[in-house]
Order: structure tokens, then C-alpha cells, then sequence
């Protein structure tokens, strides 16, 4: 719990509240078997004017039952969400200065793409001189301009993906909800939307709440991720806090490939923790206040890893080498037993072959302990 | 096909299978311009006499009691045509409305006994139609009801509405939801949804059902012949009412237009469809 607090912004301090600020959101279903699953458990969650903001999770989580309950389109068991310091619960979806961008996109097939983006300006009674206009201008801001006549069905799914997104920023909400928008789109274009989406978040100042379930995806869209697990928040954090000092286990799993070993302090050296893993590795990592023969979990990436001279660090052989463009990802089992750890090395003329020997050094500064106790 | 006497048997017994549906109407389409009066097996040349008795046109040259009766009976026909004509606008637009909101309110939303509701509006489409006829002939009786126009629409429409029902059941279990989500995230009321949303994405669904409605009223036979009064004879009581006094050869004319008429609302029918497709 302290974790969570810690990992949300205090900027209450400096007057400024959060844009939207859930407290202990609650909300259980009742499944056909006759049980009830509990698809959020106490989760707290502030997002700033202008933040994007990443819901990570495996499926199931309850990232969808999130956005809902901020959509309207599900009603909270407990807890409060509110909106520029606005308790919304009473208000129904239609009145929530919210828009969301859904993962089926949801387009109007028997409308124009034109009338779709122009829906919502539509049911608010703006003149069509001025919404013609609006809806000129938002193709345009998507890179879809003179799609106008053509129905949803005659466009790809990335155009497509766009409308849905030009449609729910016509009206210019605070607030955008994106469920897994990119996540029907091939790598390409979804990196591409990727950047396209964040530029446009950026220059349009509004908060972004963005689900998906990809971790490179969160990791370079977010200005803040949030990891949710079975309905629970996880962890907070920016995208470098989170990969680089997780808190748990489970996030240093999720977000990014990782290297774990459970390890014994053996001695502590000024800043410097010697640690020693039951098959006699040893390693070093920044000390974080602990004792003498504490038991830690050391989180190293592949990328803390690098070869070394024959003799210094660990002593493995390669089962495994897999060449990734300027990567080399590797997999090294140490001499001394153990899990075989994952290395990535910058690809050159020593690259070794799968039987090689090597020795493998890490980066201390790099290296990381789990704040749990396992 | 790679299998050519697989491939004849199954032309053959498509041929045969259209053969057997349309023959009986081809035949009646042909005697209908038999000129021959008494026997209508035997051909005896080609005419439009029929068509044109019914519409009171036949050359006046019989005696004034065969006249007469032509003319008698023409009226009536038309008539009958008017009444069933009146008696299945009417029906279909009140059975589409009701069917049409039911299946929403059904897809909709959750509530207690949504189950049975469901049932209870699908069962007039299975009720035998002798037992709902016999049932509502005593109903409107009972009721001190005169039998007119108005008792056939009421009659019709209890069981008409689960016909539109199903058919646009089917219809909104194909929409995806999140539309009308969509449509209320960006602002639309429920009754802005429904108008601007649901309800085109209803349309080939709500006008298919209309259709059917249509058709079947116009062409219910048991049911209309227990709760239609001397005054409100439909075409299909007419019809059956000429039969049973022996089958003229003008029977064959009306049924030629009725299948004409049939025709042409299935390719309506059919159009509105494909162009629904199209785009
Ligand atoms: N209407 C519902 N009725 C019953 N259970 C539900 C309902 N909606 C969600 N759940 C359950 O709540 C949990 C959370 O679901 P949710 O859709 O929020 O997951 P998610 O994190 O969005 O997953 P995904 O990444 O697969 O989309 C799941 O266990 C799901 O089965
Ligand atoms: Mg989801």
C-alpha cells in the first residue's frame, strides 16, 4: 500500500488537483457458475491534465472494467471517481465529458465516415456549416483527409482505427479513453500510430488513459504506467521507474525480459551490497539499507549483462544465440548451475556461436532488488 | 466439380426441386388465359376474358342475369381486395412497432422473467391457427365484439407481432453493442441512439419483418375466416368462398395477379437488401 501512494503524484501539495482521481474503485460480477469474480479490488488512480497514462496488465486484470467505470458504462460497488474535483457517479455516460476510442472501434456502419467523426458535434446541435469544418479539420489532424464520403466498411483497419480516434476528439474532451486501440493493427503501422498518437496527445493537451496488455507499447507511449494485476494496482511509476526498479516480482516479469535470482547479502560495501545466489554466483547491486545475510531478489535485464575477459564474472556457455538485427540475444547457462540467464550483446566480430564459453560481467549501478520480501 | 456425374445429379435434382415448387403455379398462370369456360384441363385457345370479367370489363353481350351476376361478383372481389389491402397496412404497422420494440426492449435489457416474456411472445407464431382463430372468435363474441375490419386486425396482430419479433431478434443479436455505447460515450441520448443509431442499423431487420407481416395478413385464410364478419370478406375468404361454389376460370386470373403481386414484393424485398450489402 505505501508503495502505491508513493508511486502517485503529489501535486496536491502544489494546488494543482488531478483532472481525474479514483479512490477504492470496487466492482465484482456475478459469473454464470454462481460465483463472483472481482474485476477491481481497491484501486486508486490519479491522471493530471496533459498526462498520458498506461494501464498495463495481463488479460483479465480489469482494465477494461476501469475504463468502463469511467466511460459510466459500468457502475462502481464502491469507491468514488472524479473529475476536475466532480464526484461523476451520478451522471449517466452521455454526460461524462469523457470520450473514449474502443477496442472494435465501434464505428456507425450505415453513416459516412464524415457523419461518424461528426457525431458527436451532431447530437449537440452544431450548425452544419461548422461542423463540416470541424470534421474537415479532424480528418485532416488523422491523415485521413478526403475520406470523407467513404463508409467505415470501404477503409482499412488503421484508417479505420483513425476515424475512431478523430471521431472521439471532435468534441474535445479533457479526457481520452483508448481500450487496446492498436492492438487489431500490424507491427508497422502500429508503431507507427504509436508515435502518431502521442504527438497528438502532447499537441492537443489532453489526458490519455491507454490500455493495453503490450509492454513496449506502454513502455514508450506513457508519460506514467500503471501495472494492474487481478484488480489491484500494482505499481506506479514512469516508464524508466518501472522497468528499471520494479517492486515486485510480478512487474519485473511483465514489463520487459528479465533475469531474477534469489540471492543472501554476504557483506555490505559502502554503497555496495555483495550478494551470493545458492549456486555460488556473486553479484553486486546498490545496498538499499540492507543487513548482512538478508535474502534479496536481484533484477538484472538482459542488457546490464556484457561479455567479459575469460576469468572475471560468470562463467557460462552459450546454449542458445538468436541474432536480432544490431542485437545479439543470447542465453547463457552459468558453470556452476542455475537457471540459464538471458544476455543481449551489441552484434560484432566476436560474436559467440551457440557452445562458446564466455564469462559475463554486470553493470552494478544497473542492478536491482525487489523491495518484497519472497 | 471434379465429378461430372456428381455434378449432373445434383443439377437434376435442383431442376427437379424448382420443378416441383413452381409447376403448380405455371399451371395456373396458363389456364388462366385458357379460353375455354367449362373444362379448364382442355386448351382452347388463348384469352384475356377472365382478366377482364374481373374488372367488371367482360364484352356485355350475355344475357342481363349473367351480366349481372359478373358484375355482382366483381364488386365484391374488389372489395374483398380494399378489405384485405386496409386489414394488412394496418396490421403491419402496428405489429412493427410492437415486435420491433419488444425485441429491443428484450436485447436490451436485463429483468426478471425475461425468459418467459420472450416465450410468451413467440408462442402465438406456434399456436395452431384453427385453436387462436376458434379462441378469438369467441374472445371478441364474448366481449360483445361485432365482427368487422377491426376484430381481423386485432386478430392479426396478436400473432403478426411475434413474426416482426423474431425476425428483428435476430437482427439486433448481430449488432454490436458498443455502437449504442459508442453513440452515448459522444454525447447521444438514449432516445438520440435509438433514433440515429439502433434503429438504421435495425432497418433491413424492421422492414423485412414488415414484409412478412404484410404478406401473411394479406394471405391468412383460417384464422380471418372465423373472425371476419358478413361485411369485412378479405380476398383469401373470397376466394375460398368462390372455390367451394366451383372453380371458375377467373380464380385462375386473381391468383395470376396475386402471384405477380407476390413477385414484385419479394423483389423489393430482395433489392432493399442488396443494396443494404452494397455499401
Ligand atoms: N459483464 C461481466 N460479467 C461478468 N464478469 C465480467 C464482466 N466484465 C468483466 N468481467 C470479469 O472481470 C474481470 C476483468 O475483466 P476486464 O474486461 O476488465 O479485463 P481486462 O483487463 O480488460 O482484460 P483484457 O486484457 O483481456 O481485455 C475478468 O475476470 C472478467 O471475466
Ligand atoms: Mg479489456
Amino acid at each position: 500500500m505505501t508503495a502505491q501512494v508513493r508511486g502517485l503524484r503529489q501535486d496536491g501539495a502544489a494546488g494543482m488537483a488531478a483532472l481525474l482521481e479514483i479512490r477504492g474503485a470496487r466492482r465484482s460480477f456475478a459469473t454464470p457458475e454462481g460465483g463472483r469474480v472481482t474485476a477491481l479490488d481497491g484501486v486508486d488512480l490519479d491522471v493530471g491534465a496533459n498526462e498520458f497514462v498506461t494501464l498495463l496488465g495481463p488479460s483479465g486484470c480489469g482494465k477494461t472494467t476501469l475504463l468502463r467505470a469511467i466511460s459510466g458504462f459500468e457502475a462502481l460497488d464502491a469507491g468514488t471517481i472524479r473529475l476536475d474535483g466532480q464526484d461523476v457517479a451520478p451522471l449517466p455516460p452521455f454526460r461524462r465529458p469523457v470520450n473514449t476510442v474502443f477496442q472494435s472501434y465501434a464505428l456507425f456502419g450505415h453513416m459516412s465516415v464524415a457523419r461518424n467523426v461528426g457525431f458527436a458535434l451532431e447530437v449537440r446541435g452544431v450548425p452544419r456549416a461548422e461542423r463540416d469544418r470541424a470534421v474537415a479539420e479532424a480528418l485532416e489532424k488523422v491523415g485521413l483527409a478526403g475520406f470523407g464520403a467513404r463508409r467505415p466498411a470501404q477503409l482499412s483497419g488503421g484508417q479505420r482505427q483513425r476515424v475512431a480516434l478523430a471521431r472521439a476528439l471532435i468534441a474535445r474532451p479533457r479526457l481520452l479513453l483508448l481500450d487496446e486501440p492498436l492492438s487489431a493493427l500490424d507491427r508497422g503501422l502500429r508503431q507507427q500510430m504509436q508515435i502518431e498518437l502521442k504527438t497528438l496527445q502532447h499537441g492537443l493537451g489532453i489526458a490519455f488513459v491507454f490500455v493495453t496488455h503490450d509492454q513496449e507499447e506502454a513502455l514508450t507511449m506513457s508519460d506514467r504506467i500503471v501495472v494492474m494485476r487481478a484488480g489491484r494496482v500494482e505499481q506506479t511509476g514512469t516508464p524508466r521507474e518501472i522497468y528499471r526498479r520494479p517492486r515486485t516480482r510480478f512487474v519485473a516479469e511483465f514489463v520487459g525480459e528479465t533475469n531474477l535470482f534469489e540471492t543472501v547479502v554476504e557483506r555490505i560495501e559502502g554503497s555496495q551490497a555483495r550478494l551470493r545466489t545458492p549456486e555460488g554466483l556473486a553479484f553486486t547491486a546498490p545496498a538499499r539499507g540492507l543487513a548482512p545475510g538478508a535474502r534479496a531478489t536481484l533484477v538484472l535485464r538482459p542488457a546490464d549483462f556484457s561479455l567479459g575477459a575469460a576469468g572475471a564474472g560468470i562463467a557460462g556457455r552459450v546454449e542458445r544465440a538468436v541474432y536480432l538485427g544490431q542485437d545479439l540475444h543470447l542465453l547463457v547457462r552459468p558453470e556452476a548451475g542455475g537457471p540459464a540467464i538471458r544476455v543481449t550483446v551489441r552484434d560484432g566480430a566476436a560474436a559467440p556461436e551457440p557452445g562458446a564459453k564466455v564469462s559475463l560481467v554486470h553493470d552494478a549501478d544497473a542492478a536491482h532488488l525487489l523491495e518484497e520480501a519472497e | 466439380m471434379r465429378n461430372p456425374a456428381g455434378w449432373l445429379l445434383l443439377t437434376a435434382l435442383s431442376l427437379l426441386f424448382f420443378a416441383f415448387i413452381y409447376a403448380p403455379l405455371l399451371v395456373i398462370v396458363g389456364y388462366s388465359f385458357n379460353a375455354n369456360p367449362v373444362n379448364m384441363m382442355v386448351w382452347d385457345g388463348f384469352t384475356l376474358d377472365w382478366y377482364r370479367g374481373l374488372f367488371g370489363l367482360r364484352d356485355r353481350t350475355g344475357d342481363a342475369l349473367s351480366r349481372a351476376a359478373y358484375v355482382e361478383s366483381t364488386d365484391q372481389l374488389l372489395a374483398a381486395l380494399r378489405n384485405s389491402l386496409i386489414v394488412a397496412a394496418c396490421t403491419t404497422a402496428i405489429s412493427t412497432v410492437i415486435g420491433t420494440a419488444t425485441a429491443i426492449a428484450l436485447a436490451r435489457h436485463r429483468f426478471r422473467l425475461r425468459r418467459l416474456y420472450e416465450g410468451l411472445m413467440l408462442m402465438p407464431m406456434m399456436m395452431p391457427d384453427i385453436v387462436l382463430g376458434i379462441g378469438l372468435l369467441i374472445f371478441f363474441v364474448s366481449l360483445g365484439m361485432q365482427l368487422s375490419l377491426l376484430t381481423i386486425i386485432i386478430g392479426h396482430c396478436t400473432f403478426l407481432t411475434s413474426y416482426v419479433f423474431i425476425v428483428v431478434q435476430a437482427r439486433i443479436a448481430g449488432i454490436d453493442p458498443a455502437l449504442e455505447e459508442a453513440a452515448a460515450d459522444l454525447g447521444a441520448s438514449e432516445w438520440v441512439t435509438l433514433r440515429k443509431v439502433l434503429l438504421p442499423q435495425l432497418a433491413p431487420g424492421i422492414l423485412g419483418g414488415a414484409l412478412l407481416a404484410f404478406v401473411i395478413s394479406m394471405d391468412d385464410l383460417v384464422i380471418t375466416y372465423f373472425i371476419a364478419g358478413t361485411g369485412s370478406t378479405t380476398l383469401p375468404v373470397f376466394i375460398f368462398g368462390m372455390i367451394r361454389r366451383g372453380v371458375k376460370p377467373e380464380i385462375n386470373a386473381i391468383a395470376t395477379l396475386i402471384i405477380l403481386a407476390s413477385v414484385l414484393i419479394a423483389a423489393l424485398g430482395l433489392w432493399l437488401r442488396s443494396r443494404r450489402i452494397d455499401r
